[in-house]
């Protein structure tokens, strides 16, 4: 225990304090001696008064600020790990009782996890889970390694009906170790992931934890922690080792609605990296027919339950009663195309939108949102322009035509409320801005237009065609020795 | 006969609280309407007629209840269009509507038409014929030859963008907005579904909007009904196997209004008692891509989910062009990736191998 510890410094009492320190240790380097609770924000200094003395049109755009700030996504098409799989490990230690988030640490912990293998098997069915608990300086498992949600949530949910207490120390290295032992055996051809929640700020192990690193370095795991309460160094080497130096994997939530973000984000399949890649493999899976035969109900090879209808083996004609699953007579995995398709978009993401500058709405301009028909603000119900200065540098990247792949929005408010894809050139509001890009992924105006965006493309094309021969002319006036064939 | 008392009233009245949104979509693609099975037993006229019909029954249960109507169209026929209600113009500063076209004169005829049917009728038909002339009109010279497949993904992503817009209508005040988090639109405030009618096949390049389309209409508990008049589209029967809602493929298509009143009236919060028509078998057999052949047992590329029916010539996949190994035959091959762009980050430097010195 003593040799691994080194951040543990007093009795769990203290942690206010030394997250304060933390902190402090964190921020510290970019502004100069610049304490934390110096720089503060009012929030009244962000609201200009319009014209007519109403703060109304600076609320409007704060809100809009808000709700653009989600959208902030690298939309580069990224080769993923989409087969997944994924050690969640819990922490039930006696820190988890502290109230600084609501109700507790703990039960907040338990229902966000619940959410979070909800959302994990919607974003990657065909992907696996398995959920470990931290307490008494032990790894507990408390369920296996499978595809199906329902399991794991009511494992989380009897932990809580049996009335488990967090208590004891966490052993961050016990749990490491219980979930290598769970990836052991998982294929090459997915990713191996663990995501810890971590409460305390100090860990219990029985022996060398940078062994275990290093161990985990070598299988190729990639650990991400959720912090609760404030930064530990140990954990930031085990993010930093397991994810080739990067420690974007590595947050402290800093309220609950942080907590949250953080765990979902682990949703997202993970970038491959290089040098983390396995070997991609080609999948035999099967796609089962369904049947259904009421009346005559016959038991599933899966939990022997008896069912009217299910899903039939392709290869060895075993019924089973829930999709994904792998066949319990001949493993052989089962899916159906529509699990396939929900990774999709993925792969291929939506672009993002670029704001419409202001000097580009024109008299004749769409005054409606293409998707939604809500009416966009005019313009002169809108903030000036002065306060949102960001804009411009995308004004003119959409002036001049030229769609830059994956341009990553500057985080701005639109200083005219509309928002326009660079595919098909329609406009649309911010809250379909935000529908579109996190929940459908698809364009409304490429799909509902496709002519208009092939139209768009074919113009484009044209004026490219024509910069390049005019900067052929002008370079062939310089020159005046080229001759341009008619 | 005791059974029959006033809770069962009451009971009703809180169901009946939550306003319920349909949102039609029509296929308008002309050449299956106008073939000869379909033409003879429900013409176009009839069959719009019929569902005018329709969503006057829906308004009718309950003066909360509100109607959207889109057209779906061909490739090339003109795109996806939301023809009823016509979109609000904004107002300029004298409080009248910007270029908004000559209203109609008042029908003289029919003075006791419940309104809202009445604005539902000419808004309908106003937004078809508009649809309808602009195809005719635009002719910018590209190929017009239409198809017997409907574009669908479009109308569907308008359709979610649309109730998106009327869910999140009830909470427009500053307050509930601000706390509002991802994804927790509240669709509580209003009861949405979706019913397709369709006359058409699908559309194969439009795959993924349509799945993507399904998803977020999982997601949100919307339904998605299909009422299959003629052809046989596949995505449509998974989507309305995905999301719960009602797939019905006609036999006797002259008997129309009846089945969208049997089957498509009630809303989801009366479904649940009721027993309506199920698909014994849906269609989820995947298609590969390198033949286009229907298999139950497939490959999958494991970068890009690709479906092959054999193991691609070379163990190269057709899609991403990455060197797949073939675990069942023995040694996992290691292969050369494709540097991707993003990727390098963090990457170039490699994980140390060498341990930090202990304390």
């Amino acid at each position: 225990m003593a040799d691994s510890d080194d951040e543990y410094i007093g009795s769990s009492g203290d942690e206010r304090g030394k997250r304060a320190s933390n902190s402090r240790k964190q921020k510290g380097a970019g502004d100069a001696g610049k304490e934390r609770w110096e720089e503060i924000q009012r929030s009244w200094d962000n609201v200009v008064e319009g014209a007519d003395g109403s703060i109304s049109a600076a609320v409007v755009g704060l809100l809009e600020q808000n709700k653009r700030k989600r959208l902030l996504k690298d939309t580069t098409p990224l080769q993923r790990g989409i087969i997944r799989h994924l050690v969640l490990v819990l922490d039930l230690s006696i820190a988890m009782e502290e109230k600084d988030f609501r109700p507790t640490r703990f039960l907040l912990q338990l229902s966000h996890a619940c959410d979070f293998i909800k959302e994990y098997f919607e974003q990657n069915p065909i992907s696996q889970l398995c959920v470990i608990g931290m307490c008494d300086g032990l790894a507990k498992r408390i369920s296996d390694m499978s595809g199906n949600p329902v399991e794991h949530i009511s494992a989380i949910r009897k932990l809580r009906a049996n009335g488990v207490e967090p208590k004891g120390s966490p052993s961050l290295q016990n749990a490491l170790d219980m979930a290598r032992g769970c990836l052991w055996n998982s294929p090459t051809h997915g990713t191996k992931e663990v995501l810890i929640v971590f409460g305390a700020l100090h860990t219990c192990d029985p022996g060398d934890i940078h062994m275990t690193i290093k161990a985990m370095v070598q299988d190729k795991i990639e650990v991400r922690i959720v912090g609760l309460a404030a930064q530990v160094a140990v954990c930031s080497e085990l993010v930093k080792k397991t994810n080739s130096g990067s420690l974007a994997g590595y947050g402290v939530a800093m309220d609950e609605k942080h907590f949250r973000d953080l765990l979902m984000a682990n949703t997202t399949p993970p970038p491959t990296r290089q040098a983390n890649t396995n070997a991609s493999t080609l999948l035999t899976m099967g796609f089962p027919s369904r049947f259904s035969n009421p009346g005559h109900p016959t038991l599933c090879a899966c939990h022997s339950n008896p069912i009217t209808s299910g899903y039939m083996c392709p290869r060895c004609m075993a019924r089973v009663c829930a999709l994904p699953t792998s066949c319990p007579a001949c493993s052989l995995t089962l899916i159906l195309s529509t699990h396939l398709a929900r990774s999709y978009h993925h792969l291929f993401p939506l672009a993002n939108w670029v704001e419409v500058a202001r000097h580009d709405v024109k008299k004749r301009s769409p005054k409606l949102c293409f998707s939604c028909e809500r009416p966009f603000p005019k313009l002169a119900a809108l903030p000036p322009s002065s306060t949102v200065a960001a804009t411009g540098d995308l004004a003119t990247k959409r002036t001049s035509n030229a769609p830059v792949p994956g341009v990553k929005a500057v985080p701005s408010i639109s200083s005219t409320g509309r928002y326009a894809c660079l595919d098909c050139g329609k406009w649309f509001c911010v809250d379909c801005d935000i529908f579109c890009h996190e929940e459908v992924y698809n364009c409304p105006g490429c799909e509902a237009d496709p002519e208009g965006k092939e139209k768009r493309q074919r113009e484009k094309e044209a004026l490219a065609a024509k910069e390049t021969a005019q900067t052929g002319q002008s370079s062939a006036a310089q020159g005046d020795a080229m001759e341009i064939d008619g | 006969m005791d059974r029959v008392d006033a809770t069962e009233h009451f009971a009703q009245h809180a169901q009946g609280d939550l306003p319920s949104l349909l949102v039609l979509i029509i296929d308008i693609n002309p050449i299956p309407w106008t073939t000869n099975p379909l033409s003879t037993a429900l013409p176009f006229n009839t069959a719009l007629s019929n569902l005018l019909l329709f969503l006057n029954a829906h308004l009718a249960f309950s003066h909360t209840n509100k109607v959207a109507v889109i057209a779906a169209a061909a490739p090339r026929g003109g795109g996806a269009k939301i023809l009823y209600p016509a979109a609000e113009l904004p107002t300029d500063t004298k409080g009248r509507p910007q270029s908004r076209p000559p209203q109609p004169a008042p029908q003289p005829g029919e003075p006791n038409k419940y309104r809202p049917f009445k604005d539902l009728e000419e808004g309908v038909l106003a937004g078809l014929g508009k649809v309808l002339a602009s195809v005719n009109e635009e002719d910018d010279g590209t190929d017009r030859t239409v198809v017997s497949e409907t574009r669908i993904a479009g109308a569907l992503t308008l359709a979610l963008a649309y109730i998106n817009r009327l869910a999140g209508a009830g909470a427009d005040n500053l307050g509930q907005t601000l706390t509002k988090g991802t994804g927790t639109t509240e669709a509580g405030t209003m009861q949405s579904r979706i019913l397709v009618v369709s006359v058409a096949g699908d559309v194969a390049s439009e795959y993924v909007p349509v799945m993507n389309c399904v998803f977020a209409a999982q997601k949100k508990h919307i339904p998605i009904d299909v009422c299959k008049v003629a052809g046989n589209s596949v995505f449509l029967q998974q989507a309305a196997d995905a999301t719960g809602g009602v797939y019905m493929k006609l036999d006797a298509p002259n008997g129309f209004l009846q089945y969208l009143m049997m089957a498509y009236l009630p809303d989801p919060a009366a479904r649940q008692h009721l027993v309506l028509p199920t698909q014994a078998n849906v269609d989820f057999r995947a298609a590969c891509f390198c033949h286009k052949k229907v298999v139950d047992v497939g490959y999958v590329c494991s970068i890009c989910l690709s479906i092959f029916c054999t193991v691609p010539p070379d163990n190269i996949c057709m899609t991403c062009q990455t060197k797949l190994a073939h675990t069942v035959g023995g040694m996992v091959v290691r292969k050369k990736k494709k540097k991707k762009a993003g990727t390098a980050t963090g990457s170039g430097a490699g994980t140390p191998t060498v341990g930090t010195p202990r304390p």
